[in-house]
C-alpha cells in the first residue's frame, strides 16, 4: 500500500511538469504583450525595454519555462504581473472560500444522488424510478450557470431568502452555489449510482440475507449499497477534485471570491504567471484527489485492500 | 432454448434476415425507445430551423439592428420572448443561436473525434510504448478542468467562433481517446484482423478498413453525447465573454447580457437558457437511445 502511494505520487512529477510547459506554452501564444501590463499604460519604450530585460521576455521560451521550473522546485510559482503579489500566496488567500463550497457541493450531490439513485434502482421500472432517471437527465441538460440564475431569480431576488451573491461568512450566502454545483453534479452521480445498484441489486448474497432475516432497509444500504459504492465513489472524486479546481462558472455568477473566479480575471488581464500557477496547483490537486480515492477504495471494499498488499 | 434455437435456424434461412443490416437492426432498436424518437424529433426540428432561419429573418434587419424604443419588453404576442436592453427580438435571436450552438457543438465533437480517435487507434493498434506515450498524454490533459484548459486555449487563440470550436474539441479529446483505445482492444485480436494481416495489407489498411468500422459503435454513441456537453462547453465560454464576439446571438453570451438585468427583467435570462438545455436534453436522449439500440447488453 505505502509502495503504491509513494508510487503515485512519484508519476506526479511528470504530470506536472507536462501540464506546465503545455500551459507555458499555451500561454505565450496569447495575444499581447506581458512587458506593456507590467510597465502600464504610460510606459515609453526605453520602460517597455527595460522590463522586457528584468523579467527575461527576450530570452527563447525554453529558456524562460526552465527558469519557471527552477523556481517551482523551489516552490516559488513566480509574481503576477498585475498586483505585484506572490502567486502562491494569492492562491491561498482564494483557496479556503472554493474549499468551503466545494465541500457544501459535494455533501449536496452526495445527498441527492445517493437518495434518488438507491430509491430508483429499488423501484427498477416503476413511474418512481421513470421520474428520478428524468429528473437526472434534465439535470446533465441543463447549463450550470443558467441553474445558478434562475435559483437567484426565485430564491433571492423573489423569495429573498439567500443572498444572491458573494461572501459574506454566513451558511446562507454558501446555499445557493452549492445547490447549484450540487443539483449538477448529482444528476451524473445518481444515473452512475442507479446503474451500479442494478448491478448489485440482483445478487444471490441479498436474496441471502434477506433469508436471513435482515429487513429490507438494511438489505439495501449495507448490502447493496456498499458493494455498488465504488464507481460512485471514483465519479464523487472526479467532481470533488473539479470543483476544488475552482468552480468557474458557478463563482462568476455568486460573485464567490473563489479560486475560479481568480483564474477567468487574471485571463482577462494576461496574468500569465497567476493563470499558469493556478492550473498547476489545480491540476496537482485533481491528481491527488484521485490518488486519494483510490486510496478509500480499500477501505471500502476489502478485496482491493487484499490486491494493494500483493 | 431448444425452441429459440429452432425459430432463429428458420429465421436465418430467410431472406428477410439476411438482408437485414447493422443500420437497420440499430434503427429498430432506437424506434421502440420513446425518449430516443422524441430526442430525434427534437434534434431534427432544431436543424431544420437553423437551416431555415435566414428564410424568413435578415441577420442586419432582426438580429442585430438596435430598436430602442422597443427596449426591455416583457413577452408578448408582438415579440414572443420580448425584446433585451436595446430593443432586438429576443425570439428571433433565440432561433438564430441554433446557427451558433449547433454547428460548434459538431465541429468541435468533430474535431475531437479525428485527434481523440487517431490516437486511441494507434495507441490499442500498436499497443507498447506507442500505447503508453499517448495514453499518459491524454491522462494529462484530461487531469486540467475541461473548462480551466478551454478559457486558456481559448484565451491564446483569440476570441472568434473557429477558435471557440478548437477550445471545446481539444478539451474533449480525451474521452475519445479512451474510448477509441478500448474498443479497438477488443477487436485487434480476432481472426479477421490476423488474416488481413495474412493477405498482405499494410497496417493504415488494416486500422481505416477493418479495425474501425468494428470498432464504432461506442465512439458513434460517445459522439451523440459529447456534442451536447461541447454546446454546454461553448455558451459556458461565451457566458464567460470568451467566445463569439458582440453582438451575435449565440445563447451563452445572451444569458450573460441578461444577467445584467436579472432584477427586473428576468425573462431575458429564461429563454436563451431553456433553447440550450432543450438542445443538450434532446442530444442525451438520443444518446443514451443510440447506446442501448447499438449494444443491448448495456441496457439496465
Amino acid at each position: 500500500m505505502h509502495r503504491y502511494i509513494a508510487k503515485r505520487l512519484l508519476m506526479l512529477i511528470p504530470v506536472l511538469i507536462c501540464v506546465s510547459f503545455v500551459i507555458f506554452f499555451i500561454m505565450d501564444l496569447a495575444p499581447g504583450d506581458p512587458a506593456l501590463i507590467i510597465a502600464g499604460d504610460q510606459a515609453t519604450d526605453e520602460m517597455i525595454e527595460k522590463v522586457k530585460e528584468d523579467y527575461g521576455f527576450n530570452d527563447p521560451l525554453l529558456v524562460r519555462y526552465a527558469n519557471y521550473m527552477k523556481g517551482l522546485v523551489k516552490g516559488d510559482l513566480g509574481t503576477s504581473y498585475v498586483s505585484k503579489k506572490d502567486v502562491w500566496a494569492t492562491y491561498c488567500q482564494r483557496f479556503p472560500a472554493t474549499a468551503k463550497l466545494s465541500v457544501a457541493a459535494i455533501v449536496v450531490s452526495l445527498v441527492l444522488s445517493l437518495t434518488l439513485g438507491v430509491y430508483s434502482a429499488v423501484n427498477q421500472n416503476t413511474w418512481k424510478d421513470n421520474v428520478s432517471v428524468v429528473l437526472a437527465l434534465l439535470g446533465l441538460s441543463m447549463p450550470q450557470f443558467w441553474l445558478g440564475l434562475l435559483l437567484i431569480i426565485a430564491f433571492a431576488l423573489n423569495l429573498g431568502w439567500f443572498p444572491s451573491g458573494g461572501d459574506t461568512g454566513t451558511w446562507k450566502c454558501l446555499v445557493l452555489p452549492a445547490i447549484t454545483i450540487g443539483t449538477n453534479n448529482a444528476a451524473l452521480m445518481t444515473r452512475t449510482t442507479r446503474s451500479s445498484m442494478l448491478d448489485v441489486i440482483r445478487q444471490d448474497y441479498l436474496c441471502t440475507a434477506r433469508a436471513k432475516g435482515v429487513s429490507e432497509k438494511r438489505v439495501i444500504n449495507h448490502h447493496a449499497l456498499r458493494n455498488a459504492l465504488i464507481p460512485i465513489i471514483t465519479i464523487a472524486g472526479v467532481q470533488f477534485a473539479y470543483i476544488l479546481g475552482g468552480a468557474v462558472l458557478v463563482e462568476t455568477v455568486f460573485a464567490w471570491p473563489g479560486v475560479g473566479r481568480l483564474i477567468v480575471d487574471s485571463i482577462n488581464m494576461r496574468d500569465i504567471p497567476m493563470v499558469t500557477g493556478c492550473v498547476v496547483i489545480t491540476t496537482m490537486i485533481v491528481c491527488v484527489v484521485q490518488l486519494l480515492v483510490d486510496i478509500l477504495y480499500a477501505y471500502v471494499d476489502p478485496r482491493i485492500k487484499a490486491q494493494y498488499t500483493k | 432454448m431448444t425452441n429459440n434455437t429452432a425459430t432463429s435456424g428458420n429465421l436465418l434461412v430467410s431472406k428477410k434476415y439476411a438482408k437485414r443490416s447493422r443500420v437497420a437492426e440499430i434503427w429498430r432498436n432506437l424506434k421502440k425507445n420513446k425518449g430516443a424518437i422524441i430526442g430525434l424529433i427534437i434534434m431534427v426540428f432544431l436543424v431544420v430551423i437553423a437551416f431555415a432561419a435566414p428564410l424568413f429573418l435578415d441577420y442586419e434587419r432582426d438580429i442585430i439592428s438596435q430598436n430602442v424604443p422597443e427596449r426591455l419588453q416583457s413577452p408578448s404576442l408582438q415579440h414572443l420572448f420580448g425584446t433585451d436592453h436595446v430593443g432586438r427580438d429576443i425570439f428571433a435571436r433565440v432561433i438564430w443561436g441554433a446557427r451558433y450552438s449547433l454547428p460548434i457543438g459538431v465541429v468541435a465533437v468533430i474535431v475531437a473525434v479525428i485527434l481523440g480517435v487517431t490516437m486511441g487507434t494507434v495507441a490499442g493498434y500498436y499497443g507498447g510504448m506507442i500505447e503508453n506515450v499517448l495514453m499518459r498524454f491524454g491522462d494529462i490533459f484530461a487531469s486540467i478542468p475541461h473548462i480551466l484548459l478551454a478559457i486558456v486555449v481559448v484565451s491564446a487563440l483569440g476570441q472568434s467562433t473557429i477558435n471557440l470550436m478548437i477550445a471545446v474539441g481539444v478539451t474533449s479529446t480525451p474521452a475519445f481517446i479512451r474510448v477509441a483505445r478500448a474498443a479497438v482492444l477488443t477487436v485487434r485480436n480476432q481472426e479477421y484482423i490476423e488474416s488481413a494481416r495474412a493477405v498482405g495489407m499494410k497496417d493504415w489498411q488494416i486500422i481505416l478498413q477493418h479495425i474501425i468500422p468494428n470498432a464504432l459503435s461506442p465512439i458513434v454513441v460517445q459522439v451523440t453525447l459529447r456534442v451536447g456537453s461541447a454546446i454546454i462547453s461553448a455558451s459556458s465560454l461565451c457566458f464567460l465573454g470568451l467566445g463569439i464576439p458582440a453582438p451575435a446571438p449565440e445563447w451563452g453570451a445572451m444569458l450573460s447580457e441578461g444577467r445584467k438585468y436579472i432584477r427586473d427583467y428576468s425573462y431575458m435570462t429564461l429563454f436563451p437558457g431553456l433553447a440550450i438545455m432543450i438542445t443538450v436534453l434532446a442530444l442525451n436522449m438520443l444518446g443514451d437511445g443510440l447506446r442501448d439500440a447499438m449494444d443491448p447488453k448495456m441496457k439496465k
